[in-house]
């Protein structure tokens, strides 16, 4: 006992180590599965031997760009200031960053366009080529439809379920109230007899029942001249019926349709199950131990 | 062909010239909204005749790029009306001198070579092109105008305005990418296949030592563009029309695809490398499979199990 506990820890030591080094190599192989928005890895800390010839940067900044005067007009740039360092593994936040860049960025490129009175947006009749053709909007807005109607069906399809779970509920509530409701009722009655009783009534039960029966009225009288059950044309009074319903079924037939089943598919009583398949009770025990000794 | 060319050029160029001679005169011919403060646009040109932005740039590619990469070219050609594109280039020769006698045939300002290695990294070349300098960026997170879920679409050629982080202005470098960038992705003014109207934004940012690129769209509610002016500008709104990319800039050197190197980016590891380091982590799964069974071994051998007292009990 006391070996194959110690076994079974030392199993448990080996697992965990294992655990752990997959814990440590998985953050470094998650950017490559990624594959979104795929960041490449990058160096803990700069390289040393990396140059960086600031003056050599900033001649050549001097060489190429544009004169002072050459005016905003020709640069349409405007900066931005970013409030906060953006996450960048954070797609939502890192697009609502850019978002909001572009945004600023457009309100103050209006604001100084509109000073200068050039145009900005393109009038409502100006027609001209687009980026994208027409084509290829019409697929983008059909896939957009496509997806409105997969959103609003399965939307659909949830709103069933529930008001089917609902509704499930609530039968299942009546079926509760109701089944009190007899319940009380019975009771009810039962403690109102007890109590007649109780009172000492000399009429006893008789008077009671003649009490309940006046109370009611009309079914002592009519169940006298007509028998439930009974067709109008049955000269028998219903009997005829009874009988031959209880004669047609002999006591045998019943015993042996409760042994083999009475109507229904065959098909499903033949299938096996589970349970029939681990159910070896037919087969024959001695075949099998004869085996063991085989093996050995 | 060639004389063709030839033709339309020098065309073009007296039509420069008339147009500088024109060019206070503009105004007049022009939308209504520029006639209200005529004076004030006189003096804008006056001030600026001097200064025409002519530049070209010519997009190519390397030979054996990916079709989404491929892509990706196309859609900064169809962003770009200033821009020539060429044939590809066989990725072998692409060597300074060869590049550069193209973009001079070209008649070029600049340039722009998206460079493909081994079917799956893309390296973009931006440079200004007789001498200016040049940058190799390795590019990330491509995602190309025809995906379907940027849904936004504007006018082809309409100049882009552009807008920067403000971390641009940080460093020497970002400095230079930045003048680098407003000069090949600003569409120069009165460009010939340029349109009037401005109905789009480029975002340049940096975040995480990366420039990440996008395109919004403008978009106004309908019947409110003319209101713009009072009030509108607050329900404007932008949609993307990609492309989107992100740059992430390994090297600047000083002359034209070559030259004195004058930047290299500290943290970056070529991809190659990071590929070879995934392989290894992957071929040491092995060895420390078969370390730990040896060490379980010799555990078992220098601590041996007692016997035990009780395994002779049942056996009589």
């Amino acid at each position: 006992m006391g070996a194959s506990n110690k076994e079974s820890r030392r199993f448990n030591e080996d697992s965990m180590e294992e655990d752990d080094l997959e814990d440590v190599s998985e953050p470094e192989s998650e950017p490559e599965s990624e594959s979104e928005d795929e960041e490449d890895v990058k160096l803990t800390e700069p390289s040393k031997k990396a140059i960086f010839n600031r003056d050599g940067l900033l001649d050549k900044l001097g060489d190429i760009s544009w004169p002072e005067n050459a005016g905003w007009v020709h640069k349409l740039s405007v900066d931005i200031d970013q409030e906060q360092q953006v996450d960048v593994n954070d797609d939502l936040t890192r697009e609502l960053a850019f978002y909001t860049q572009a945004l600023e960025g457009t309100r103050k490129a209006f604001e100084k366009l509109q000073s200068m009175g050039l145009p900005f947006l393109r009038p409502e009749d100006y027609y001209a080529e687009m980026v994208k053709t027409d084509s290829h909007m019409e697929r983008v807005k059909s896939r957009l439809l496509v997806e409105k109607k997969k959103i609003e069906e399965a939307d659909e399809r949830r709103k069933a379920r529930e008001a089917k779970k609902l509704s499930k509920e609530i039968q299942a509530q009546k079926l509760k109230e109701r089944a009190k409701q007899k319940k009380e009722d019975i009771e009810s009655v039962k403690k109102w007899r007890k109590q007649r009783q109780q009172s000492g009534f000399a009429g006893g039960d008789k008077g009671s029942e003649l009490d309940l029966a006046f109370e009611d009225g009309k079914p002592f009288e009519k169940s006298s001249n007509k028998r439930p059950g009974v067709a109008p044309g049955d000269r028998s009074g219903g009997k005829a019926r009874q009988g031959v319903k209880v004669g047609k079924k002999p006591k045998k037939r019943d015993i042996k349709d409760s042994k083999f089943g009475y109507g229904g598919r065959k098909g499903s009583k033949k299938q096996n199950m589970a349970e029939t398949t681990n159910d070896l009770r037919g087969f024959n025990k001695d075949s099998l131990s004869g085996n063991k000794k085989r093996k050995r | 062909m060639g004389k063709k060319r030839k033709h339309s050029e020098a065309e073009a160029a007296i039509l420069e010239k008339k147009e500088e001679e024109v060019a206070p005169e503009r105004p007049k011919r022009t939308l209504s909204g520029w006639k209200e403060k005529k004076d004030d646009q006189a003096n804008q040109t006056e001030s600026t005749t001097f200064f025409r932005n002519k530049e070209k740039v010519l997009v190519t590619c390397s030979r054996r790029i990916s079709y989404r990469y491929r892509h990706l070219m196309l859609n900064v050609v169809d962003l770009l009306p200033h821009c020539k594109k060429d044939n590809k280039v066989e990725s072998k020769s692409s060597n300074g001198a060869t590049l550069n006698e193209l973009v001079e045939l070209k008649s070029c300002s600049s340039c722009m070579f998206f460079e493909c290695r081994k079917g799956k990294d893309l390296y973009l070349w931006m440079s200004k092109c007789p001498n200016g300098p040049s940058v190799k960026f390795l590019v990330n997170a491509v995602h190309t105008m025809e995906e379907l879920k940027l849904t936004g679409n504007h006018l082809k050629g309409s100049r882009p305005i552009l807008t920067f982080s403000s971390n641009f202005d940080k460093d020497a470098h970002w400095k230079l990418l930045k003048e680098m960038i407003t000069q090949i992705f600003g569409i120069p003014k009165e460009h010939r296949k340029s349109k009037p109207y401005h109905d789009h934004v480029f975002v340049f940012s940096i975040v995480d030592d990366h420039i990440w690129f996008r395109n919004y769209q403008i978009s106004v509610p309908h019947n409110e563009s003319d209101k713009i002016a009072r009030g509108g500008l607050d329900k404007m709104t932008l949609v993307e029309v990609g492309p989107r990319f992100c740059l992430n800039p390994i090297k600047i050197f000083g002359g034209s695809f070559g030259g004195p190197t004058l930047y290299e980016n500290p943290f970056y590891i070529s991809p190659n490398q990071i590929r070879a380091l995934e392989k290894k982590k992957k071929a040491g799964h092995y060895v420390k499979k078969v370390k730990a069974k040896t060490r379980r071994k010799m555990h078992e051998l220098d601590n041996p199990l007692e016997a035990d007292e009780f395994s002779e009990m049942w056996k009589e």
